[in-house]
């Protein structure tokens, strides 16, 4: 009896941590397809074993056109100041959102949040047409406007529960101690949402780094981000694999670099707040 | 140094009351206690002292002037919030440091340093100074609270019950402990509270609140013996007042006697008492009893109400008995912790008229209760 026990609880940690790992292996093997592509000389492509001769030849290649390096700049600037529009929008809206009572608030979230809900696809006629009519076609300013879609309503809606946790009675509080309110705002409850505002401005980042459609069509020769200056690499004729992965992981580094960076406030950003007590 | 004047305040949220038509006038360096149930508008009453809340209607006076249009900041008052409010981002002596910092009551860093460490010494939390706020028990969060409050010469304190989430046992030192600073202080302070002990052992005077209205104003003493309403009556003293109607009966000239109890056991009132009946012209009383006035009498004693147990609670001193009268009302009486009672006897029981608080059976308010020196009983 004693010695069945004990097999079958033996068994139950390793049939979990078996499963476990082939999940991970079923997860990870397209990254890591992609690492071991980079590296192939252009013949060895198509071979499905493991074993070939590494180059950096892909890189090479890559990092020798200019306009890649461009498109890389290009992205993070776009990504970036569309970021920080969103946290100048959207950490004051949070906070009202969060705070205060008022007719239509429920209302106004939401229409924040269903800007999200239509397809890019669907509505990047229209926005074309408008955009077209404002000539912000190709313009740095219209990137990072359009970026608004993806940005706003995540950063809105992951720091208004931030704020909602916040009790009104350290605002009171540090008003009596003698500050005015934007100072109660910046020096006691900015540093409170600090966790929550570097998480949703990585997540906005890293959707906003990531977005295609909208640079694709909005966006013109100089503005190409990297999302779409590497389909280049997929030419009718010939398709350079090994330059794709290479582009595609070069690409995804600086998220990689921002995620470890700030991982601490990261994982206690997605952590709190998120879930209320 | 600074009085409190509020007039007329009214301050709804939507719909909701929070105080209405609320007076009250606190004397410079007093002391008041505003006691009241939950929703009573305790909070309320302090954050439009402190300009968190606007009022819809009334004034709030501070020495004299109207500080209405003042923001928090300008107001010079220090407040202890329910919550305690502290900053979760700052160590102990930041969050006491930090009205100090603020554009208001700037000051240099040794200054700040100096009374930071003093207040600190007061409220023993000096060696905790450098402790992160997470790190603090329920009892040191409190005094941080308290502390960074004292740090300032505020013209007055305001404490949201600054004792309800401690234990009972902290709860009593830091009661004694409040006494103590109170003293040293002399600062004009409002402590809210919902403990009726709290409110008599610290307050110059308590102010009674219920449903967003004053019920009354008076020291302790009054408050307890001579409460302005059966509610008040109520709210104060553990286990709670007894009620029950009662009839006056004018027995030969001027003596007025009650009867209560469905018996036949005339009471004669002190003469004081029957002067106020005599003058208000009531009928209709009802009487208040305080359990620890309500005394057990020897089996045949001919004055005394008669009774069966309806059960017995030891605690310790004192043991609560609740007796079940001859009409079906029930009464609590405190007794001497070294009697034993069983459940479903008979027994007898003397109320001195002297110690009867009454009330008016309709509108519920105080008539009287007499001033006469007690005799022994």
């Amino acid at each position: 009896m004693d010695s069945d026990k004990g097999i079958l609880g033996l068994l139950g940690p390793v049939l979990r941590n078996l499963i476990l790992f082939l999940y991970a292996l079923f997860a990870l093997f397209p990254l890591i397809w992609m690492v071991i592509l980079s590296f192939k000389p252009d013949e060895q492509m198509f071979t499905t074993t493991f074993i070939f001769t590494p180059t950096l030849d892909n890189f090479r290649a890559v990092l020798g056109e200019a306009s890649f390096v461009r498109s890389l700049w290009n992205n993070l600037v776009i990504s970036g100041l569309a970021v920080a529009l969103s946290l100048i929008v959207g950490v004051p809206a949070a906070y009202a959102l969060g705070r205060y009572q008022f007719k239509g608030r429920e209302d106004i979230a939401f229409t924040f949040l269903s800007f999200r809900f239509a397809p890019e696809i669907l509505v990047i006629i229209p926005l074309y047409l408008i955009y077209q009519k404002l000539g912000l076609i190709d313009s740095v300013f219209g990137l990072i406007w359009v970026y608004q879609l993806i940005s706003l309503p995540l950063l809105i809606w992951i720091l208004r529960g931030f704020f909602e946790d916040i009790s009104p009675d350290i605002e009171g509080a540090a008003q009596l101690d003698g500050y005015s309110w934007w100072q109660v705002f910046f020096k006691v409850l900015l540093p409170m949402v600090k966790p929550g505002i570097v998480a949703a401005a990585l997540l906005c980042f890293i959707f906003c780094w990531n977005a295609f459609t909208f640079a694709l069509q909005l966006g013109g020769a100089s503005t190409q981000t990297s999302t779409v200056s590497m389909t280049r690499f997929l030419a009718s004729d010939t398709v350079h694999y090994g330059w794709v992965a290479a582009a595609a992981l070069l690409a995804a580094l600086p998220e990689v670099i921002l995620a470890l960076l700030i991982q601490k406030h990261l994982v206690r950003g997605l952590s709190f707040g998120a879930v209320k007590g | 140094m600074a009085s409190v004047e509020l007039q007329g305040l009214t301050k709804f949220y939507n719909k909701r009351r929070g105080v209405e038509n609320l007076s009250i006038d606190i004397h410079d360096k007093e002391f008041m206690a505003v006691f009241g149930p939950a929703g009573a508008g305790k909070t309320t009453t302090l954050n439009l002292v402190a300009g968190i809340v606007t009022p819809n209607s009334g004034t709030v006076k501070l020495g004299g002037r109207d500080i209405g249009g003042l923001e928090p900041a300008d107001r010079n008052v220090a407040m202890v919030f329910e919550s305690y409010a502290l900053y979760p981002q700052f160590n102990v002596y930041d969050n006491m440091a930090f009205p100090l910092r603020s554009p208001k009551f700037k000051m240099s860093e040794d200054k700040i340093k100096e009374r930071v460490t003093h207040h600190a010494k007061v409220m023993r939390i000096d060696h905790l100074l450098q402790r992160p706020i997470q790190a603090l028990s329920n009892g040191q969060r409190q005094r941080t609270a308290l502390g960074r409050a004292l740090v300032r010469n505020p013209d007055v304190f305001l404490l949201d019950e600054p004792l309800s989430h401690l234990d009972a046992k902290l709860r009593h030192s830091m009661r004694a402990e409040l006494k103590e600073m109170r003293t040293q202080l002399g600062t004009t302070t409002i402590y809210v509270t919902h403990d009726y002990l709290e409110a008599m052992s610290l307050g110059d005077r308590v102010a009674v609140l219920n449903e967003g209205h004053l019920m009354q104003l008076a020291s302790p003493d009054d408050v307890y013996f001579r409460p302005a309403s059966v509610d008040v009556a109520k709210f104060f003293g553990d286990p709670e007042v007894n009620i029950f109607d009662a009839t006056l009966k004018t027995s030969g000239g001027s003596q007025i006697s009650v009867q209560m109890l469905g018996e036949n056991i005339p009471l004669a009132l002190p003469p004081d008492v029957v002067q106020i009946l005599n003058e208000k012209h009531t009928s209709k009383i009802q009487v208040g009893v305080r359990p620890p006035d309500i005394r057990i009498a020897q089996e045949g004693d001919k004055g005394a109400f008669h009774a069966t147990i309806y059960s017995f609670e030891p605690l310790g001193t004192k043991s609560i008995l609740t007796l079940k009268a001859v009409d079906g009302s029930f009464l609590r009486a405190l007794v001497d912790g070294h009697l034993t009672f069983e459940i479903d006897r008979r027994t007898q029981f003397r109320i001195d008229p002297h110690l009867l608080i009454i009330f008016d059976a309709q509108s519920q308010k105080f008539l009287a209760r007499s001033t006469e020196p007690i005799e022994n009983l």
